[in-house]
């Protein structure tokens, strides 16, 4: 059986040593501690120096518009209203909501700058960005499979468009275990909006998929119960608590000692550890001790529990914790009609905290050693879903190109990955497809993705998949 | 040593389906007599046919096939190692370390050592060197992958009474082990009830098998378990998983679908003991069969039971292919055990099965009458009328009725309390006419807009824009209106000479889109605010969406977006308008907290900034704050400034106050709610009276089959019939090669693996790991069978037996094997770890279902109803909510629809059912458990509500029935346990109990909200200040706290 290599064995033996009477911890045989849950060989994970130790994944679901946002494509109102030429789309799906339709240019609704010195290109609605442009690698030249949501994320997420393969964060969980003994690996959170949103969120985004369920996300809630079943009944004190736990593990430890059953040690720690998260939890949450320029740099909306802003502060204090992995997801980025307001909108939502992300990792030492990587399932188009010179005019989805960034452990900042051609169409240059962006973290983070493997229906599955995967060196620092 | 005798067949008359016991034993001594001793020793030292497939071939496959193996496509240096007649091309017989194969498996020259450096493989191990080497020497014997060749019935070695005890001790007899002793009754009472119905039965049932001494009493036990209707609802959960069974479609609709009348086949199939091979080719075939009708069609829902994808803009050919795929996928893991998922793109790495044999095997799907489409358009259907709604409908209408009376007494009881609040009212036009108002007009304490216009505030509060005219504008308006309480924001807009056209803004037309609003609370000196949720608005008047490019009704400020919002240009553009937005709760506001209302303008075209406007505040509930129309305090108000008495208040006005009133009442608005709740409850069981159910139906012309390349929907390659991969065995002869021939095919003899595949399910679900431990597959990549003499003994005997489900099952659960004890001694721990010879029992944490289903029947909340449309147990709230951002709203059953089974819970595919924390996902069938142990399950088991609520009915049980204390802990141990506590473990327990009471002792709140907190259906007695002496209040919840104890026991959850 695996030894642990994260320290969890310690955890057991402090529990049993330290907490509640009666144990006797000469009677239980502390060598036999080995769980029954898998961890990663140790030995597969060839030890690459990691430059990470820890991510942040602002996911933006829905298909954020490269041509509104990076993709600076000036030339093209030389295009407004002709027809895409054939030698361009080249046969492209499209998805039925615009096969019909003449795909007829519209050009970007937005002016871009270059920014700081390295003169990225970014668009006037995202203007905090615009300040931390030196810090990101942008990769513009990113490709996907697939032209629909769900399995578009599905594959960004998993490296797999159908359901069932572990998510990015349960691999790396999977692969590095944790620093923190008191909160789980893998932390997401949703951005909470009002509108009923057309892409739901699917938990198996952030599932392990045929891995352990210990490796899964666990999604941070905006709400009474920040974790499920976190909260104890009204009227049931820590106190009270206290005395069950005292209770049901003096009553285990008898239990083991007749059945010498090892799983029952590490249950009695797992429900110590659900005690300190009851704790850990609210003390993560609370960011009343967090000082007011806090709030002013991550802007007004921060003070706003479960938007997308405050959702950024807690995953600043998640990294603080040696939190291994967080997701957040803002939704509602799929922008069929009315590009402007639709579009700023979102841009309005995460803009500022996007940047005082980046701001605040780097003035607190944190963004030495954490990756944070921004970007959603796929593109948008360059023809106008609708009249495309109406205000009523949007994008359909796009897989040939997108844009994302990185930023933080490893990787060289101030630079731009890839180029696409003059529609923003397909990629012209150094072509990046979503399971190169995964090799990417994972080689970041020190594992080689080859070798973080996993057994399942008799198959060594990989988060890459079986065709090759290349790491992107040009975003990797020296 | 012992050499095997020649093969036996037992008496097929001892094995007959409905075989009793004592046949059964009569059977074995005619067995052991002919069975003789026998061991698989083997003196020669030579690498037998068996051998080569457990020990040589894993080796070739785990290092080699991946470029050596069937995959042509994939295939390196045009070199196979899966055939002989090929590698014997790489082979040296003679001298096996001059063969290429073996000094490439040596060398540590990167250019020539195999697996070659790129692989990530690790040089092959030299014990396994060896192992190849000795092989070649003795002539490269070969055979199959044993799972590809018939099982024949082996031997029974030795003299044990059982055959599978014989097999086993045979087993651990070779390795110097043996059995442990029999499991004590209560452990053996507990195992078998959870393996064969899912929970424990009722406490009578228990007693009576406790109290016998008898071995007979354990079969009748066991008979008891399998003729109770329970075991078709526990072998059907494992079906369901298998399935992928879900009540919602999956993907970004994930609509309702309502295939719940299959579920309801499936368990009655297990509770009529159907044999497998017809459950089988009913499932596939049930249109076809020769006797069809409505129940065989009804059985091929389980093809129709994968995921539909309705998202906009996707092609439905392409879902069709994917069903296709997920069809024949389900084949491969639930009756092959071969992984086909990969056969889709190429052809397989390990296992012989080619791109070719997948589409020849998805051929027989490709022609179901079916769009690709999801939703309400997903056919074939099959129109349902089930005889279970009638059940259901009775109950909720029962339900109903109570919760009915329960509001008119609550109406009743708030009378009173009415016509005192009347009389507070007169007083107060009496005294202070002036506050008889509804709407308030606040001081403004800051204006704020995001883009920079002037705002500004008069002394009656209206609020008029001037300055820059942005294009777009966020506005905020702050008020501190002091301790407070606050139900509704009114909005008042005004036209004004600086606007347009003296219209309502400053923009081209004049006109307003607002287009969001929001309502918050800073609380002075936090850095932090709270949205408030706005659950109505009104106004006024309003546009038509549908001409203005989205823009007009009201109801879309509430939504947060801004392609929609309210606007008015249709009325007059020259009067005063008005909105309303009522909070969802009403608000207590302290005196250093204050409100924020927000209005958002952002537009498309922008240019409709709102130019002059008021926002006024009441704490009136009710009509006030969701209508436009004068609130009723006003028009009292009114009706006494004209000088009228009380006496005369006219019967609407006072209908109208009453309404008022109850609509802040809080013990009426409960039984309110739960009318409502109820009223719900029963319209959706009236609507599943006549459901359809998605079925299997072949469409009239059939479509062609191509191979498709690399797995792509659109990229067809060679056309292909329908046909089963030719390495499985041979087809039926004169099968027509439809479904119906597939479905006979797999449960033929011509197909060595199903029931193997079966019997190793079986297995696992009695003894906790399959005899094959990868379940899903029995493939070269997969272990091999820890016993194969026993696995194939079994299938042989699962087949001769008719496919019989109930008599495998008597079979397993009467052997010694089963019934040992799973106590680990440190040596048989060290021994065998995992328990791959079962030397002990296996001892596993139950399957979270379970563990709800075992509450729910040991505390006797359960409501044992089989079958009917889903119900919805207890859920934290806001959880279908999140994933969707409101679109889906999770409503927990309400009366006994609360206490049904976990089978009949409903399984929303994007949003598990949360209190299932190790559940097959129902996206793709699943075989194998998932056993985790994390404290996000501690804290389920510890907080959940319905846990909770079993753990007071119990203690409410067992407080009435015992006087001591230690004698009441010890009953719901037994309940629970079956056993009393001992000493050691009864004082810890005590301490908790003791402990407990007196903290509710000395917090007497606590107790009371914590025996709410346990009541959430209202099931039991309220305890209040007033009614209970605070003593029995602490009392009964330090017990209700002591019971929750004992279900979190190790023991109580786990399977020993």
């Amino acid at each position: 059986m695996n030894e642990m290599p994260d320290g969890r064995m310690q955890l057991t033996r402090r529990v049993l040593l330290g907490r509640a009477a009666g144990f006797s911890p000469g009677a239980i045989a502390l060598a036999s501690l080995s769980s029954q849950t898998a961890v990663a060989d140790p030995d597969r994970i060839s030890s690459l120096a990691a430059k990470a130790r820890r991510v942040i994944f602002l996911t933006q679901s829905g298909g954020p518009s490269q041509l509104e946002l990076f993709d600076a494509k000036p030339d093209l109102h030389r295009w407004a209203g002709k027809e895409l030429p054939e030698s361009v789309r080249q046969g492209q799906r499209l998805t039925t909501m615009t096969a019909s339709q003449k795909q007829l240019v519209m050009p970007s609704r937005v002016r871009f700058r270059k920014c700081g010195e390295s003169g990225a290109t970014i668009s006037e609605w995202l203007p905090s960005l615009r300040n931390v442009a030196d810090e990101l690698c942008f990769i513009k030249s990113m490709y996907t499979d697939q032209i629909n949501h769900a399995p578009a994320m599905t594959h960004l997420l998993t490296g797999h468009q159908l359901i069932g393969r572990p998510s990015i964060g349960a691999w790396v969980s999977y692969g590095l275990g944790s620093d923190n003994q008191n909160l789980p690996d893998y932390v997401v959170m949703i951005s909470r909006m009002q509108r009923p949103s057309d892409q739901p969120l699917y938990d198996h985004y952030w599932g392990s998929g045929f891995l352990p369920s210990k490796y899964q996300g666990v999604k941070l809630r905006n709400s009474r119960d920040p974790v499920l079943y976190l909260r104890n009944p009204d009227g049931l004190p820590p106190e009270v608590r206290r005395t069950m736990l005292d209770g049901i593990g003096n009553v285990n430890a008898k239990r083991y000692e007749e059945t010498g059953d090892p799983e029952i040690l590490t249950r009695i720690s797992q429900y110590e550890m659900s005690f300190r998260m009851q704790t850990s939890i609210p003390d993560l949450i609370n960011t009343g001790d967090e000082s007011e320029s806090t709030f002013e740099l991550y802007g007004p909306d921060s003070r706003r529990a479960g938007s997308y802003a405050a959702n950024c502060i807690l995953a600043r204090r998640l990294m603080e914790r040696g939190v291994r992995f967080v997701q957040l997801i803002h939704p509602d980025w799929d922008h069929h009609s009315r590009l402007t307001s639709w579009c700023t909108a979102r841009c309005r939502d995460t803009d500022q905290a996007t940047a005082a992300l980046v701001t605040d990792l780097k003035q607190r030492g944190l963004l030495e050693d954490t990756l944070v990587i921004w970007g959603g399932e796929f593109g948008r188009g360059v023809a106008g879903q609708g009249n495309w010179n109406s205000p009523e005019a949007g994008r359909d989805h796009h897989p040939r190109c997108f844009t994302i960034w990185m930023a933080g452990g490893g990787i060289r900042p101030g630079t731009t990955i890839g180029a696409t051609d003059e529609f923003s169409y397909n990629v012209a240059d150094t072509p990046i497809h979503v399971r190169d962006l995964h090799a990417t973290v994972l080689h970041l983070l020190g594992i080689n993705h080859e070798t973080l493997t996993y057994r399942y229906q008799g198959l060594d599955f990989r988060l890459t998949g079986v065709e090759p995967a290349h790491l992107i060196n040009g975003a990797l620092s020296g | 040593m012992h050499r095997y005798r020649q093969q036996n067949r037992i008496p097929r008359s001892a094995w007959q389906i409905r075989n009793p016991a004592r046949q059964f034993t009569i059977a074995l001594i005619i067995l052991s007599e002919i069975a003789g001793f026998g061991t698989s020793a083997n003196e020669s030292g030579l690498v037998r046919a068996d051998e080569f497939r457990s020990k040589i071939l894993p080796i070739l496959a785990e290092n080699c096939f991946s470029c050596h193996g069937p995959d042509a496509a994939n295939r390196k240096a045009d070199l196979r190692l899966d055939q002989r007649e090929d590698a014997l091309k790489v082979l040296s017989l003679e001298d096996p370390d001059a063969g290429e194969f073996l000094k490439r498996i040596t060398s540590s020259d990167p250019d020539l050592m195999m697996p070659p450096p790129g692989a990530n493989r690790k040089p092959i191990h030299p014990h396994d060197v060896d192992l190849l080497r000795r092989w070649i020497g003795e002539g490269a014997q070969w055979s199959g992958h044993w799972s590809l060749s018939a099982p024949v019935r082996p031997t029974v070695p030795g003299l044990a009474p059982h055959p599978i005890d014989a097999f086993v001790l045979h087993s651990l007899n070779e390795r110097g082990l043996s059995l442990s002793k029999p499991a004590s009754r209560t452990t053996l009472a507990r195992r078998l009830a959870f393996d064969l119905t899912g929970m424990l039965p009722p406490k009578e049932q228990i007693d009576e098998f406790l109290k016998s001494e008898s071995q007979d009493a354990v079969e009748h036990y066991i008979d008891q378990l399998l003729n109770s209707p329970h075991h078709g609802e526990r072998l059907a959960m494992w079906w369901l998983d298998a399935a992928r069974y879900a009540d919602t479609d999956g993907f970004q609709q994930d609509a309702t679908r309502t295939n719940w009348p299959w579920r309801d086949w499936v368990i009655e199939a297990f509770n009529s003991n159907m044999p497998f091979d017809q459950f089988t080719i009913h499932q596939f075939a049930g249109d076809l069969i020769p006797e069809a009708n409505s129940k065989s069609r009804l059985a091929t829902a389980f093809h129709r039971n994968h995921m539909t994808n309705g998202e906009g803009g996707r092609d439905p050919e392409e879902s069709r292919v994917d069903y296709v795929i997920d069809r024949t996928n389900s084949i491969g893991s639930v009756w092959l055990g071969v992984t086909l998922g990969c056969c889709q793109c190429h052809s397989h790495k390990y296992d012989p099965i080619s791109h070719d044999d997948y589409y020849r095997l998805a051929a027989f799907f490709n022609s179901i009458d079916e769009t690709g489409k999801a939703g309400r358009e997903a056919g074939p259907y099959l129109s349902v009328e089930s005889s279970t709604v009638a059940r259901a409908l009775e109950e909720s209408d029962r339900w109903l009725q109570r919760r009915s009376s329960e509001e008119v007494a609550a109406k009743a009881s708030a009378e009173p309390r009415f016509q005192q609040w009347l009389k507070e009212l007169w007083q107060l036009a009496a005294e202070e006419p002036q506050r008889l108002v509804a709407w308030t007009n606040l001081p403004v304490a800051a204006l704020e807009s995001t883009e920079g216009t002037t705002l500004t505030a008069d002394s009656e509060q209206i609020i008029q824009a001037s300055g820059k005219n942005p294009v777009q504008d966020d506005y905020r308006v702050v008020i501190r209106p002091g301790n407070s309480r606050i139900t509704g924001i009114r909005l008042e807009v005004f036209p004004h000479t600086s606007h347009t056209q003296g219209r309502f803004s400053r923009g081209r037309a004049g006109h307003f889109v607002l287009t969001d609003v929001k309502v918050q609370v800073r609380e002075q000196g936090s850095s932090q605010v709270r949205d408030l949720l706005i659950d109505n608005a009104v106004a006024d008047t309003s546009d038509d969406p549908a001409k203005y490019e989205g823009y007009g009704s009201i109801k879309h400020v509430l939504d947060d977006d801004p392609r929609n919002g309210w606007s008015i240009r249709d009325a007059d553009q020259t009067k005063p308008h008005v909105a309303v937005f009522a909070l969802a709760e009403p608000l207590l506001l302290h005196d250093t907290e204050s409100l924020v209302f927000e209005l958002r303008m952002r537009s498309t075209l922008g240019d409709a900034n709102m130019g002059r406007f008021r926002v006024s505040v009441s704490d009136q509930a009710g009509s006030t704050v969701r209508s436009v129309e004068q609130a009723p305090i006003d028009r009292l108000r009114e009706y006494l400034s004209s000088g009228a008495s009380q006496a005369d208040l006219p019967d609407h006005l006072l209908q109208a106050l009453r309404e008022q009133f109850l609509a802040d009442h809080e013990a009426y608005l409960t039984a309110r709610r739960n009318l409502d709740l109820a009223a719900r409850q029963k319209d959706e069981i009236a609507s599943a009276q006549k459901v359809d159910v998605m079925v299997l139906a072949e469409r009239k012309d059939p479509r062609a089959t191509h191979v498709l390349i690399r797995g792509v929907w659109d990229k067809p390659g060679t056309q292909v019939s329908a046909g089963i991969p030719s390495a499985i065995g041979g087809w039926t002869e004169n099968a027509a090669p439809d479904r119906l021939g597939l479905a006979r095919w797999l449960v033929s003899e011509q197909n060595p693996l199903t029931a193997r595949v079966v019997v190793n399910h079986f297995w696992q679900m009695m003894f906790g790991q399959g005899l094959v431990r990868t379940v899903e597959d029995f493939g070269v990549q997969g272990e091999p069978p820890t016993h194969p003499e026993l696995l194939d003994w079994l299938a042989v005997e699962f087949v001769e037996s008719g496919w019989n489900i109930r008599h495998l099952l008597r079979l397993m659960v009467t052997s010694q094997t089963y019934q040992q004890t799973s106590v680990i001694s440190p040596d048989l721990r060290m021994k065998d770890p995992e328990n791959r010879w079962l030397a002990r029992s296996h001892r596993f944490r139950v399957p979270s279902w379970m563990l709800r289903d075992n509450v729910l029947s040991t505390s006797g909340l359960l409501n044992p109803a089989i079958g009917g449309p889903p119900i919805r147990p207890w859920q934290p709230p806001g959880v279908w909510e999140e994933n969707f951002m409101g679109r889906f709203r999770y409503e927990p059953s309400q009366g006994p629809a609360q206490y049904r089974r976990t089978i009949y819970a409903f399984w929303r595919r994007a949003v598990a059912p949360t209190f299932l924390f190790d559940s097959a996902q129902r996206r793709v069938c699943e075989v194998r458990s998932n056993r985790t142990n994390t404290p996000l399950h501690a804290l389920t088991l510890l907080n959940d509500v319905g846990y909770l609520e079993a753990a007071r009915a119990i203690a409410e049980a067992t407080i009435t029935q015992q006087n001591s204390e230690s004698d009441r802990i010890q009953k719901i141990a037994e309940r629970i346990l079956l056993r009393r506590l001992n000493e050691q473990e009864l004082s810890p327990l005590l301490n908790t109990f003791n402990s407990t009471k007196l903290w509710y002792q000395d917090h007497p709140d606590d107790a009371l909200a914590f025996l709410q907190a346990c009541n959430p259906n209202d099931l039991f007695v309220k305890h209040s200040a007033d009614t209970h002496s605070s003593d029995d209040s602490a009392q009964l919840a330090a017990f209700v706290v002591t019971a929750a104890s004992i279900y979190n026991l190790d023991e109580a959850i786990t399977h020993e």
